[in-house]
């Protein structure tokens, strides 16, 4: 498996650059991610992020779409709980671009 | 995305049948199983020295149970008739992508081994010795065929590329050279209950979530319900009905069905997945085993129906296996199956399509429908695959194709179908199915839906249509994905329940 | 008796047993072999019947082909419907007395011939000037062309051209049958059209034009499209049910 280096530690990561280890995640890693998928994370990114690790933490597996669309509605304003504004967010697409900036295993299936 | 840039084909008035790009895909190598996936599996996750042997003895136990294969190695005669019908060759020119020749590559190898020509005339006949060299375009290739059976319906003796690209993938599993995307969905699929993983507290949050939003949306409280005993009907769907665009819109349509029919229904923790990639692979135990989920959750809740969301594939397993495999259909006189057989409603088919239900319930009065609240939408209806060549729904040949359609047709009041030649049973494609449905095969999965995208840009500019229903899980990802590539609007894409969704009377 | 005809004699015996022998040993391994799942191309007949109907189309009209790609369609249409008169025609050379509706169809198998080397001609021309169809192309497809075609045309030099001794080789091949061997005629254009039909009837069991039994045996021609209806099990699969 490839390794990251950011400032003197090592991250595992799998072929696609999602990280192994959850537990390793940090602010650090968040941002070369970013800088990976070529997003430049704004206050609206960081509210993606944080709630994608909250709901993790509790489910063991990032939200679906709709539950995030309606968790950054309630706290971001009506205007963005939709999915153009997550695509905004991250063209490539909410839960895979966003799960690997925050640190989650990627979702997959047929989706 | 790392992933390596490519050219997007430019989408012409016609398909058009490329001149040959020998190598062209070479390089579109999907991710191998790692170690943790592969155990989990019961396969190696690294060639072993005697991968060779291994592979050989493996083909020779598949041509024993599969007469598909053995006949279909033998039967070519390289006619050319499918050189021109695979949409991978279309959109990528690369003549490994012609489904004869990636029959051959495992056919150069069955005579070589299996046959007295090969034998003692190698040349002659076109044999090959099994080499790592053959071993890396069997994984390569048999990784860009989406096993659509778009070949066999043209082919004078019904070769169906699928049935060899099974095979290969199964030997190439058993020597250590398995799939990253569906090892590792078909082990979450066992252990957590569907593809995505979602596990029960997640599921039953979502779907609480969906009941708030259409409620808030309708003013009607519509369920959700999960494993409730005793209830009718069983819903059996795609795990990215729970969680994806567009896909949700469609899990609402079936719930509203539901709701309006006055139908009790269910759907399983344990069975919260209808897609099953063991048909992908080509291994009838793993098939069975992702199978009989749905069986034992129809037996634990007591139902007397059994109904599929839309997922095509699934679909292909339902109808065509789940008999077979699981014993969920009619006309056994096994014990096994006869336990749950005489506990199903024998005046319904089982299983049924979501399609047939509505369809069903929209004709005979028991739902009403409003077509004009989908005047927005100029509407068209992709078939994919798996339904159109590999399934049936309603009780003559071709319902698959029909009854979708009457459904779409009851619900909206625009429709168009696309050029003849890319629909019903030569249907186009998505791209994405198969178990290509991963970011390390977009390559392939964009040009692979050129066809289907050329056939769609036809329909847009002659009757200005906006909205493509289908319905597969798989054709929805795709296509909202791969679209866009080619101008499209990825909402342009959903579900015919979303269509259904929007037009039904709830009070 | 001359050694050509002995070499003849034994040429045939050989490659008729090696036919019969090959095919029958083919048919048995195809048919042994379990189908465990239903996988018929859809849409596909809902019955027996259908299936029976489906399969006639196919072998006669070949009709998955005819969708498929009009230029194969013709030309194989042609050679094989061709080769089938030509092969009824030739019944007259091994039964006495003459069938009378072989007599009907003398006329029109002589000219067959002609359809059949057209057919032929056609299929390896797109060999050589399709890219796709010269890319999968093997030496040995090229071949069991060029043998079927002077087959032929050997076949036509001897109806058309240079009149073989006809009496003196149905001798030869109703000798063969009451296993009272006949002098072969020293015909050259005979003895190459006799010893490549030989070399065909050889190779055929062990070739590619196995797609004749095959297709019989095709799963997603053969099988009725009833799998809601009917449970089916294959030996090796039921087995699995037992253990739950």
């Amino acid at each position: 498996m490839p390794m990251v280096n950011i400032a003197g530690k090592d991250y595992e990561v799998d072929e696609e650059g999602y990280l192994i280890d959850l537990s390793q995640w940090n602010e650090d890693i968040a941002k070369y991610m970013a800088v990976e998928e070529k997003v430049d994370l704004t206050e609206g990114h960081w509210e993606v992020v944080n709630f994608l690790r909250e709901y993790y933490a509790e489910y063991q597996i990032a939200p679906a779409v709709r539950v995030l669309t309606k968790a950054i509605g309630k706290k971001l304003g009506p205007d963005k709980g939709n999915n153009k504004y997550l695509y905004e967010l991250f063209p490539y697409g909410p839960a895979k671009q966003a799960c690997k900036i925050a640190g989650l295993p990627k979702p997959t299936g047929c989706i | 995305m790392a992933a390596a840039e490519f050219d997007i084909p430019e989408i012409k008035d016609y398909i058009e049948v490329p001149k040959l790009r020998e190598g062209a895909m070479a390089h579109a190598k999907t991710f191998i199983a790692p170690q943790a996936v592969q155990d989990f599996m019961g396969y190696p996750h690294e060639l072993a020295d005697n991968w060779k042997e291994s592979a050989l003895e493996k083909m020779g136990d598949l041509l024993g149970k599969y007469r598909s294969l053995k006949v279909f190695l033998d039967a070519c005669v390289h006619c050319g008739a499918c050189t021109d019908k695979c949409h991978y060759y279309l959109g990528t020119s690369d003549p490994k992508n012609m489904p004869v020749a990636r029959q051959d590559l495992m056919r150069q190898v069955y005579r070589r081994y299996f046959t007295t020509a090969g034998k003692l005339f190698p040349k002659l006949v076109g044999a090959k010795d099994l080499t790592k060299d053959v071993l890396d375009d069997w994984y390569n290739y048999y990784h860009q065929c989406s096993e659509c059976r778009r070949c066999s319906v043209f082919c004078p003796y019904g070769i169906d590329t699928a049935e060899i690209t099974m095979a290969g993938r199964e030997i190439l599993n058993h020597i250590g050279m398995g799939q990253k995307y569906s090892n590792e969905i078909l082990g979450k699929v066992q252990k957590i209950g569907n593809n995505l993983g979602l596990p029960g507290p997640a599921l039953l949050d979502t779907l609480e979530g969906l009941e708030e939003d259409i409620e808030a949306d309708t003013g009607v409280a519509v369920k959700m319900p999960i494993d409730v005993k005793g209830a009718e009907v069983l819903l059996v769907t795609p795990s990215a009905d729970f969680f994806s665009e567009p896909h949700v819109e469609s899990l609402i349509g079936y719930a509203k069905v539901f709701h309006a029919a006055g139908i009790s229904w269910t759907l399983s923790t344990h069975a919260s997945e209808a897609g099953n990639f063991g048909l992908f692979n080509g291994n009838y135990e793993t098939m069975r085993k992702v199978a009989m989920r749905i069986r034992d959750a129809a037996l634990e809740l007591g139902v007397k129906r059994i109904v599929v969301g839309e997922c095509g594939h699934a679909w292909r397993v339902a109808y065509s296996f789940w008999n077979t495999l699981t014993g969920i259909g009619y006309g056994a006189d096994d014990p096994f199956s006869i336990e749950l057989q005489k506990q199903l409603d024998p005046n319904y088919p089982q299983p049924q399509h979501i399609c047939e239900l509505t369809n069903d319930l929209i004709k005979s009065g028991q739902i009403k429908v409003d077509p004009s609240l989908n005047d927005d939408l100029i509407v068209t209806y992709h078939d994919s695959c798996n339904v159109a060549r590999a399934s049936r729904m309603g009780t003559e040949p071709g319902g698959q194709f029909t009854i979708p359609r009457e459904l779409i047709k009851s619900v909206v009041n625009n429709f168009h179908n696309m050029a003849d030649d890319t629909i019903y049973e030569s249907t186009f494609c998505c791209g994405g199915g198969g178990g290509l449905l991963t970011d390390d095969l977009m390559e392939v999965r964009v040009k692979g839906a050129l066809p289907r995208a050329t056939a769609l840009n036809n329909v847009v500019k002659e009757h200005q249509v906006n909205f493509m229903a289908t319905i597969c899980a798989i054709c929805k990802a795709q296509f909202t994905k791969v679209l866009p590539k080619y101008g499209f609007d990825m909402s342009m894409v959903g579900g015919v329940h979303q269509l259904v969704s929007k037009a039904i009377k709830l009070d | 008796m001359s050694t050509v005809t002995i070499i003849y004699a034994g040429l045939f015996y050989v490659a008729t047993l090696l036919l019969v022998a090959g095919l029958a040993y083919k048919i048995f391994d195809y048919s042994r072999t379990p189908a465990p799942l239903k996988i018929p191309t859809t849409p596909a007949p809902t019955t027996q019947t259908g299936v029976v109907y489906r399969m006639a189309k196919e072998v006669v009209l070949f009709e998955s082909l005819f969708k498929s790609n009009k230029w194969i369609w013709v030309f194989g249409w042609m050679f094989h419907f061709g080769l089938l008169l030509v092969l009824l025609r030739h019944l007259r050379y091994f039964t006495e007395p003459v069938w009378f509706w072989v007599n009907i169809i003398q006329p029109f198998g002589k000219y067959a011939s002609l359809m059949m080397v057209i057919g032929l001609a056609g299929l390896l021309a797109r060999r050589f000037l399709v890219d796709r169809v010269r890319y999968i192309s093997t030496p040995s497809d090229y071949l069991m062309l060029v043998l079927l075609i002077v087959i032929g045309l050997s076949g036509i030099m001897m109806t058309f051209v240079v009149h073989t001794d006809i009496v003196a080789l149905k001798t030869f091949f109703m000798g063969l049958m009451y296993f009272d061997v006949q002098p072969v005629p020293l015909d050259p254009i005979l003895l190459v059209h006799l010893a490549l039909v030989a070399l065909l009837m050889l190779i055929f069991p062990i070739s590619k034009l196995l797609h004749a039994p095959g297709v019989f045996f095709s799963p997603t021609r053969n099988q009725a499209d009833n799998p809601r209806e009917h449970r089916h099990v294959a030996a090796w699969a039921a087995k699995l049910d037992q253990k739950n």
